[in-house]
């Protein structure tokens, strides 16, 4: 649906409210670090961290530890991201479509989905060290496998509830099974099928994260790991904060790619 | 009979074909109160640009008649023939308006009037032609881009109407198509399918439990009764066009069909 137009007040109120919060944490931090409410090994001043974080972003590579790494670390991570979601989907969204649909599909899978979900993602580390070894494959494999449940379970729920007096409108027009799929079953599932995308975009920074903590050389994750090694905590809110800001940015580029490319997207979810 | 027809000619106006042809129609359901007969021994046939209501209180099986000749449901015996093949499933011949919102809430009025049309072979400029066409013939000419959840009940079964009369279907199947609208909407969209009705001649079946709406559209009204639904009388109305609600002659239609639906 099409949202209504905003009223004159609220639009500048949408603009303001959301960084209330984050502004009055800041200013709440920067009392307890001057303060010394909070010893600074603990917690560092936020002006350490924002030098820290400016060199690791923006320094030469060589002028300092961490100086000039993020964009090899955020290459990296993105890749794995990207790979480990990719196979997500590509293996979540049919299955989930079709269980949704398919009496058969969604009994068939329904003991292993629900045995496998019950899983903590976590469990799957040492398994998959010793399969895949650490880095690169172990990180893939368990990032698809944690986005895997929201993206099959948000999929078969959307497939499920598609109003059928709409397939059964296409089905008076003429419309046979195949574009039945891409022209009303999908767009209709649209709103769910997004919030599988996006928990499952969500989920897979989380395991990231948790791969990369393995003891990979590159990558968001290992600088943590690494900076906590070498008592660098400004590097570790480093790190947090960048995986905070380019997990948000993900997000959005999820859902202005989807608007861009759907038009049920632009107009229901 | 076709031969006949070949060796003797007839005017049309004689002989008016039969399109759609429901022949000893029965369905059941199994409930868990036990076997539930919903339609027993239903036949009637529709002449081409007939318009057809069905009457019924709820729970006669009007629907469930009108969902087996859509090809929704399959019959329990009996069969459905429209121009004389038998109905085994959905399909574009047999458009039908349903009583709730059934429009594609992702798609303007425009894109769900064409929607019909995509996949038949004609180019997009023929394609935007006929849309414009119908979209003007339900007077939406200035809500094109609007999407269904900005319309009112009234203007989406208007699209809904114009997204199936597009394809040219040989029957329109109207499943209390204005029975959710409110008293005013209800009479436009009847005044405006009797428009439409005149101007293109569809065969129409028009399931409706309100008796006055029956009398204004339908050439014939099938009476049906309840536990087993049954066709219990047939009323042909020949009150001359247009109607006037107001006139002795209507309301004595509406009385008597008002009585035979009470017992």
């Amino acid at each position: 649906m099409r949202k209504h137009t905003a009223k004159m007040g609220s639009a500048g109120l949408g603009r303001v409210l959301p960084v209330v919060i984050p502004t009055l944490f800041l200013l709440a931090w920067i009392v307890v670090s001057t303060t010394g409410l909070i010893p600074t090994y603990l917690l560092p001043h936020p002006l350490e961290i924002a030098e820290a974080g400016y060199a690791y972003v923006l320094g030469h590579p060589g002028e300092a530890p961490y100086a000039g790494r993020f964009l090899g670390d955020a290459g990296a991570s993105l890749f794995r991201v990207g790979c480990g979601f990719t196979a997500a989907v590509a293996i979540g969204l049919p299955l989930g479509i079709l269980s949704g649909r398919l009496f058969v599909i969604r009994k068939l899978m329904s003991t292993s989905v629900n045995a496998l979900r019950a899983v903590p993602g976590i469990t799957w580390l040492p398994l998959a060290l010793v399969w895949f070894g650490i880095g690169m494959k172990t990180t893939i494999f368990l990032v698809a496998l944690a986005a895997f449940f929201p993206i099959y379970l948000n999929a078969a729920t959307g497939a499920g509830q598609v109003n059928p007096i709409l397939l059964q409108a296409g089905a008076m027009m003429g419309v046979k099974r195949l574009r039945g799929t891409f022209a009303i079953l999908l767009p209709g599932a649209m709103p769910h099928l997004m919030t599988g995308l996006r928990l499952g975009l969500g989920i897979s920074w989380a395991y990231l994260v948790l791969g990369e903590l393995t003891g990979v050389p590159n990558g968001l994750g290992a600088v943590i790991m690494d900076a906590r090694m070498l008592g660098r905590i400004d590097m570790i809110v480093v790190g947090i904060i960048v995986i905070a800001v380019i997990g948000r940015m993900s997000d959005q580029l999820l859902q202005v790619g989807m608007r861009f490319c759907f038009k049920s997207a632009r107009r229901m979810a | 009979m076709t031969s006949r027809l070949k060796a003797v000619p007839l005017r049309r106006s004689e002989v008016k074909e039969k399109v759609l042809c429901i022949d000893r129609l029965s369905k059941g359901f199994h409930t868990a109160a036990g076997y539930l007969s919903v339609l027993d021994d239903v036949s009637f046939e529709a002449e081409s640009g007939e318009l057809i209501a069905i009457l019924g209180r709820s729970g006669c099986g009007k629907s469930t008649l009108l969902k087996i000749v859509a090809g929704f449901i399959p019959p329990g015996s009996g069969n459905v023939l429209l121009n004389q093949k038998p109905v085994t499933g959905p399909g574009p011949d047999r458009c039908v308006i349903f009583q709730e919102d059934a429009l594609f809430p992702w798609l303007t009025v425009g894109e769900n009037i064409a929607f019909g049309l995509k996949g038949q072979k004609q180019s997009g400029k023929s394609r935007a032609t006929e849309m414009n066409r119908f979209l003007k013939l339900v007077g939406l000419n200035e809500f094109r881009d609007y999407l269904p959840g900005e319309l009112s009940g009234g203007m989406k079964q208007r699209v809904a109407l114009a997204r199936v009369l597009i394809l040219k279907p040989s029957v329109l199947l109207m499943d209390e198509p204005f029975a959710s609208l409110d008293a005013q909407s209800r009479e436009e969209m009847q005044n405006l399918l009797l428009r439409l009705w005149k101007e293109l001649s569809h065969t129409i079946l028009f399931v409706t439990h309100d008796v006055n709406e029956a009398v204004i559209l339908a050439d014939r009204i099938l009476l049906m009764d309840k536990n087993p639904g049954r066709v219990r009388e047939e009323i042909r109305v020949n009150l001359p066009r247009p109607r006037k609600r107001e006139s002795s002659a209507f309301m004595d239609v509406s009385r008597r069909l008002n009585e035979a639906l009470r017992d």
